[in-house]
């Protein structure tokens, strides 16, 4: 616990030492407005009016206890005792948009992403999730939202269609209608256009006038899930689209279930999609097996929640009560003895 | 300052008007006069002259009643015993300062005694001290007794203690003096009742108690004794108040018997208004008690 204004407890009771001393001073005639009365004896001798006096000296203690009491709590309460935590906020403002390649050959892997991000979606607060899925044509299935319910259910159905499960294959549709199969660059771009415009400080106040006052930032992060085989001809190459992330401050976590590269070639298509993934300041898993797909969701979230943990912060928190309730409990008292000190 | 026996003086005067005039000298007259056999004159009666100084012959042939008077054998001394101590410089119980009223007191009895003339003396005192200033006759003699009472008894005086002056009367008084002693509401104490039993046995006493002020009155009161301020609204309290008229009411019986035990004739003011009348009475009293 500490003062804030340390200071006033010192001024304070410097001043009620001054209010004591000038109620008190040596040599002030108490008796100024006192008329003389001859053997006093009279009276002072009745143990009656000892007993009497005894009561009210004792009365006299406790009212000025109380006015002691009282007053070093309100300075105590004046100078505000706070306490000083240092607490390291965890933001939940992440913007989380599965970027998913429908192709055939990525099904198993698609379906462990969204299978994964199903039960995350249930722990989220704040964060967004946006689904888009691309073959030849990218789809956006649901965009960037905090309604987990619906989220979830859209992530179900998109697991039981990338399962195959009988019936479900019309979630899929309008994938293929491009030419082409497979156009990375093209899905990657659609799902960067997901995130609102970029905010570089010219648009910042245009922004913040229309979006009713500052906003937080927002992370951004993009799953890319693909094996990078292109076929056909895409709009946008894969290095332009991760030059977009990259304006859009996005990062590309890219999961490539089948980095099938041979040596070490930048041509080869692994190589070039964990360029683009890092260049956007992202990563690149190359999977084994559709089962590792969870461990590696959960490292990429676990990795963006410490780089988005927020600046210590000193959270102040005053803590007036136990010094009020004091005063108050003194006040109540003096009250009751200057109630019976009253002449 | 106006003269304190002037003051006296005129309250006298305002009291002869009151009542017969003369009055209060025909009762100092028969009660301090010192008579002899050897006869001096006659004079008009006086309501408070003896009723055997009457000489019936003298009336019948004059008509009106006639006083014997005769040769004093002696001059009388009076003796004024007063406290000059810090307590004289308190209230008294009607609110002047206790002070005034014994100067007015002393200045009645020594103006009586001067025109009689008779010779006043004024022993006063505090606990420190004892002055003993010789009897002497005249008015300035008086006024310069009343003087040194005014001045001596003040806030600042030592505390008071009459048994001082009383025992200084009897230790160092030789023959037969009145003393007319004025004092507050002392307490009884065995010492001082056998002190006055001592002094009744050489002299003639008078004793005027002034009343001192009553504790649980409206006022803030601080004690004389040791200025320290005493608690008015807890003295006011019922049982507090009940305690304190028991206690005064044994202390006034206590000094009340201690007085009479020792044959000394008391009485008691509360206010200067009151002091001539009380001392009309107290000195019937004391004549009737022969």
């Amino acid at each position: 616990m500490e003062l804030m204004f340390w200071w006033v407890v010192p001024l304070g009771a410097a001043v009620a030492g001054l209010a004591a001393w000038a109620a008190w001073r040596p040599g002030r005639n108490t008796s100024a407005r006192r008329r003389p009365a001859a053997h006093a004896d009279r009276l002072t001798r009745l143990p009656e009016y000892q007993a009497a006096l005894r009561r009210h000296r004792q009365w006299l203690v406790v009212a000025a206890t109380a006015c002691g009491v009282l007053l070093a709590s309100t300075l105590l309460a004046a100078a505000r005792p706070v306490n000083v935590d240092t607490v390291r906020p965890e933001q939940h403002n992440r913007d989380i948009v599965l970027c998913l390649d429908a192709s055939g050959s990525m099904s198993s892997a698609d379906a462990e992403v969204v299978d994964v991000f199903a039960r995350l979606a249930e722990d989220f607060e704040g964060e967004r999730i946006g689904l888009t899925i691309f073959d030849s044509t990218a789809i956006q299935v649901f965009p960037l939202t905090d309604d987990y319910e619906y989220a979830r259910e859209q992530l179900a159905l998109a697991r039981d269609a990338f399962n195959g499960k009988p019936g479900t294959s019309g979630f899929l549709d309008g994938t293929w209608s491009g030419r082409g199969s497979s156009l990375i660059g093209d899905g990657l771009a659609s799902c960067i256009t997901s995130f609102p415009p970029s905010r570089d400080p010219e648009n910042s106040k245009q922004q913040n006038a229309g979006q009713q006052g500052s906003r937080q930032p927002r992370s951004r992060s993009v799953i890319l899930a693909t094996d990078n085989f292109v076929s056909g001809d895409p709009i946008m190459t894969l290095q332009e689209a991760a030059g977009m992330a990259k304006e859009r401050e996005a990062r590309v976590y890219a999961l490539n279930p089948g980095d099938f590269d041979y040596g070490t070639d930048a041509d080869q298509p692994g190589a070039q999609l964990r360029a683009a993934a890092e260049s956007s300041g992202g990563a690149y898993y190359a999977l084994d097996s559709p089962d590792a797909v969870p461990g590696i969701v959960r490292a990429v979230q676990e990795t963006e929640k410490s780089t988005l943990q927020g600046a210590p912060r000193a959270v102040v928190t005053d803590l007036p009560n136990l010094p009020l309730a004091v005063a108050l409990l003194a006040g109540l008292v003096l009250a009751v003895a200057s109630w019976r000190l009253r002449p | 300052m106006t003269s304190l026996l002037h003051r006296v003086k005129s309250k006298m005067a305002i009291f002869a008007h009151r009542k017969a005039r003369g009055m209060l000298d025909g009762e100092y007259g028969s009660v301090f006069r010192g008579r002899s056999l050897d006869f001096d004159d006659l004079r008009a009666y006086v309501p408070g002259d003896e009723v055997r100084d009457i000489d019936w012959k003298a009336t019948a042939r004059h008509g009106s009643p006639l006083i014997r008077r005769y040769v004093a054998v002696r001059r009388q001394t009076v003796l004024l015993i007063t406290d000059t101590g810090r307590n004289m410089a308190a209230e008294a119980a009607g609110g002047e300062t206790k002070k005034d009223i014994a100067i007015m007191a002393l200045g009645v009895i020594g103006y009586l005694a001067h025109r009689h003339g008779d010779v006043v003396g004024l022993v006063c005192g505090d606990a420190h001290k004892t002055t003993s200033l010789p009897a002497k006759s005249g008015e300035a003699h008086l006024e310069r007794l009343l003087r040194h009472v005014h001045n001596n008894a003040t806030m600042d005086s030592a505390a008071s203690r009459l048994e001082d002056q009383l025992e200084h009367v009897a230790r160092t008084v030789k023959g037969r003096f009145l003393l007319f002693v004025v004092a507050d509401e002392m307490v009884a104490t065995p010492s001082l009742s056998g002190l006055l039993r001592r002094l009744r046995a050489q002299h003639e006493i008078l004793w005027l108690t002034v009343r001192d002020a009553d504790l649980t009155a409206e006022a803030p009161w601080f004690s004389v004794h040791d200025s320290s301020p005493l608690m008015g609204h807890l003295a006011r309290s019922p049982r507090v108040a009940a305690a304190y008229s028991q206690a005064v009411t044994d202390r006034d019986s206590g000094r009340t018997d201690m007085l009479r035990q020792a044959g000394i004739t008391g009485g008691s003011v509360s206010g200067s208004p009151e002091v001539i009348t009380e001392l009309f009475a107290l000195l019937e009293r004391h004549r009737r008690a022969g």
